[in-house]
């Protein structure tokens, strides 16, 4: 093992334990600030792993997409939702996460039994020595073109979409002709059936004018 | 690189249909946002009128010679253009009914619609996708729509609900489908042509090995959840129930043909080595799906949940023609996806008719409708009945090519169990139907009794008229006159390549990885 | 020599395959038991970059010439991302008529 590989080894080592360990801390903290925090970690331990693989600009894309949008926008969304809220102790609440750690580590067992067993056939080629890039920028206009173009219709519909369902509604003056099945806007037709469980005394009071945004 | 060549090699003339339905949605969004709150009175026609040229361009590229496009991206095969019809022609009759229903609910229109191409757009590519990233955007434009239009009337609680519960279980089905297409493309040692894969696995002696089977899994976790097949389907009552009633109406269908769609093309081309392994699994879910569904659905009392748990017995019938492998099975699904996309959605017109007029959709309301509305009555009654398979309609005839086919290729168990839970879905079906037109007069709910008079003329309703007409018709005659729809579902199989086991490896080998080759010799 | 060389650079693979598990079960586990709303898109996010993980992994050592999987990868980001932007927009929603994100209250639809 000469140095460069030991330094690849090492630096391997110290990522995964960071990724493993944020990624524990997002699950299990129980203040959701620190879990967005450790999240951002994360993505940043699993971008330094990105460039151990040589991909230099997938690593790039990692921190600006993930740090840089995803993880602000789940920051924005916890400030947004921002109330110091103690979740109702449900009773026999440590069956579940005892049951699902099992089937997680299950799960860990099972998929790690399959990458140990399987013989990858390993591609005999030396690593080109220039950037990513190019090929990257190739392939998305050669034989990734199709889901390349599509892509960008998925991201225009969503951004439509998510600016309808986020922005505060301000009400449209009443465009239907005023009959008597007027009902309140944006809600379904439909007329809710009755409520069960512990959540019919919050709906009760869902009147709009409880809220004064 | 030759542009002239490169463009000669993808072969763009084969996403035309595709290429109408988006330029309708770029019209739709920016005539919206010049002309404003006017456009509605002309978006959703210009829609219907987009999504049926495309169908028109679909029937132009019938038994198309050179199916194959961008770099073997998108297979515009026979069978892909079926089910690109079925979603399109879906999504028009999904429009017709919900013009009246999404201005009663004080939403926008144009962006209802605009988010209903787009799911459409998603549907379609999916149909013909023959490639791993190909099938995953595809996938999620279509679900990334589906939960925008699930949470479309954003002040209702329900709505809100259905979607985020859609849209957590969704995103979490695409991570683990993710993790099992991610395991194919380590497997066949970096392909992502699903052609290339099963060869590749097979030349890399891997085919029965234990991380074939876990992708094969995961993989089938992805598809089931979008065809609700059980157990796979808790999300779909919740989401029925609590999402705008033409959302339903399109989910039920499109988004479940595309769904059938991408089990049919994914098993046959990717997974050809383990056909025992997965039609085992498909045999497990139909089971599940025929039992759970026909019978959860004998308990329900909204209308909603019950057509929610009816469809998804609906798509245990299905798989049976996907497990039977054959090639009477394939065009059985497909001849019983065409008439499902008539009566379903008949049945989702009347329901929609009816919620909009007495504002309810329990169905002990619907009792003694007969007396005020004859035609709602007949319409709701035919589609039900041949959701369940009374003989003269048209869903008798694809029920009986299902069991048919199930039992040519040796799946009696199956079959017979079909059989059986037919019968109890013909019972919660007919329930219906008593109370509709045996009541008498004074049995009639309170919603009925208070029923408006029918006016057609109101703004919107002359197209919920046409498509409940439309519906009822095609469902009855359909029945009668299946001959051309059985010719179309039987030649669409014969005349695609890739259900034909033994020519996946020998025929794609020859075809595709050769313009590959060709493209990079290029570069 | 170039044998242990050889092998040292297949184990590697095994290393990211097997980092990319422990995330991917990491995630299903928060997935499970997490009961904000927030949180559970953040389990997916993970579930998102194991796949993601596999991916360049296999890219780098099965495909290095095509590097498919790094195409794949800046795909899936993009779709993690607009998932997250629609999720979050569902999640502000329902926090606006509902008052809370606790999973364990979305339960208007129970039969």
């Amino acid at each position: 093992m000469n140095l460069a590989e030991g330094v690849q080894l090492v630096s391997f080592a110290i990522l995964a334990v960071m990724m493993i360990g944020s990624a524990l801390g997002v699950v299990l903290f129980s203040n959701i600030v620190y879990s967005a925090f450790l999240l951002a970690g994360v993505f940043v331990s699993i971008s330094g792993i990105y460039l151990l693989l040589n991909a230099d600009f997938v690593a790039t894309a990692q921190i600006l997409i993930y740090v840089g949008a995803v993880n602000v926008l789940i920051l924005f969304a916890i400030m947004l939702v921002n109330k110091r809220e103690d979740f109702k102790p449900l009773p026999n609440a440590w069956v579940r996460p005892t049951m699902t750690a099992i089937v997680s580590a299950g799960l860990f067992v099972l998929l790690s039994t399959m990458v140990l067993v399987t013989p990858w056939a390993y591609s005999t080629e030396s690593v080109s020595s220039d950037t990513t890039i190019v090929l990257i920028g190739q392939h998305f206009f050669s034989d990734f073109l199709l889901p390349f173009e599509l892509a960008s219709v998925l991201l225009l519909m969503a951004m439509v979409g998510a600016i309808i369902l986020a922005r505060r509604e301000f009400l449209p003056d009443q465009v239907i002709t005023p009959d008597k099945q007027q009902q309140p806007v944006l809600t379904l037709p439909e007329r809710p059936r009755e409520l069960v469980g512990i959540s019919s005394d919050k709906t009760s009071n869902l009147d709009d004018s409880r809220r004064s945004e | 690189m030759d542009f002239a060549n490169l463009v000669d090699q993808l072969n763009a003339g084969t996403i035309l249909p595709e290429g109408i339905v988006l330029t309708t949605l770029m019209v739709i969004v920016v005539g919206d946002l010049i002309v404003g709150r006017s456009a509605s009175r002309w978006i959703p026609y210009t829609a219907i009128a987009g999504l049926l040229a495309a169908v028109v361009a679909l029937y132009l590229q019938w038994n198309n010679p050179n199916p194959i496009s961008f770099l073997g991206a998108f297979n515009s095969d026979d069978l892909s253009i079926v089910f690109r019809g079925i979603i399109a022609l879906s999504t028009a009759v999904t429009i017709l009914m919900s013009i009246r229903y999404i201005e009663q609910s004080g939403t926008a229109l144009a962006e209802f619609i605009g988010i209903m191409l787009t799911a459409t757009l998603g549907g379609m590519f999916l149909s013909g996708a023959s490639e791993l990233v190909t099938i995953f955007i595809s996938l999620e434009t279509l679900s990334i729509s589906s939960y925008l239009m699930t949470g479309y009337t954003k002040r209702d609680p329900r709505s809100n609900e259905a979607a985020l519960k859609y849209l957590l279980i969704g995103a979490s089905s695409t991570g683990v489908f993710l993790y099992g297409v991610s395991l194919l493309y380590g497997l066949s040692g970096g392909e992502t042509q699903l052609s290339a894969i099963a060869s590749a696995i097979a030349d890399a002696n891997l085919s029965q090995s234990l991380g074939l089977v876990i992708s094969l899994v995961f993989v089938i976790a992805g598809v089931a959840f979008k065809i609700s097949a059980a157990p796979f389907h808790q999300w779909t009552p919740d989401v029925y129930e609590g999402s705008p009633t033409p959302v339903v109406a399109f989910l039920s269908v499109g988004s479940k043909a595309a769904g059938f769609a991408l089990a049919i093309r994914l098993m046959n081309s990717a997974f050809p080595l383990l056909i025992d392994e997965w039609q085992f699994v498909f045999t497990a879910l139909a089971v599940l799906s025929m039992v759970l569904g026909n019978v959860v659905a004998l308990a329900q009392t909204s209308m909603k949940r019950m057509l929610a748990y009816s469809s998804i017995g609906q798509a245990g019938f299905v798989m049976i023609g996907l497990i039977a492998g054959t090639e009477a099975g394939y065009a059985s699904m497909i001849f019983y996806l065409l008439v499902y996309l008539f009566m379903n959605l008949g049945a989702f017109t009347c329901l929609i008719l009816f919620t909009l007029r007495t504002g309810t959709d329990q169905i002990s309301e619907y009792s003694g409708l007969y007396q005020k509305d004859p035609l709602l009555t007949l319409c709701l009654s035919i589609c039900l009945l041949s959701l369940g398979g009374i003989p003269p309609l048209a869903g008798f005839f694809g029920k009986i090519y299902l069991f048919w086919a199930g039992w040519q290729a040796g799946q009696y168990g199956l079959v017979l169990l079909g059989l059986v839970t037919t019968v109890v879905s013909i019972y919660y079906y007919i329930r219906v139907v008593r109370m509709m037109v045996v009541k008498e007069p004074q049995e009639m709910s309170d919603a009925v009794k208070n029923y408006p008079e029918v006016q057609w003329n109101l703004p919107g309703m002359r197209p919920l008229q046409v498509g409940l007409v439309l519906t009822l018709v095609a469902t009855s005659l359909a029945g009668i006159l299946s001959n051309p729809l059985f010719t179309l579902a039987n030649s669409s199989i014969a005349r695609t390549t890739t259900l034909q086991p033994i020519v996946i490896s020998s025929h794609f080998s020859a075809t595709v990885p050769a313009e590959n080759s060709a493209l990079q010799t290029q570069q | 020599m170039y044998d242990f060389e050889d092998k040292f650079r297949n184990m590697q693979l095994q290393y990211f395959l097997l980092l990319a598990a422990a995330l991917f079960c990491i995630g299903i586990y928060g997935l499970i038991t997490s009961r904000n709303a927030v949180r559970v898109l953040m389990s997916i996010e993970l579930l998102l970059n194991a796949v993601n993980l596999n991916l360049m992994a296999f890219s780098s050592y099965l495909d290095p010439l095509e590097i498919k999987g790094q195409v794949f990868t800046v795909f899936v980001i993009t779709v993690a991302a607009a998932e997250a932007a629609v999720g979050l927009a569902i999640i502000l929603a329902i926090y606006r008529n509902r008052d809370t994100v606790d999973m364990e209250q979305f339960n208007l639809l129970k039969w």
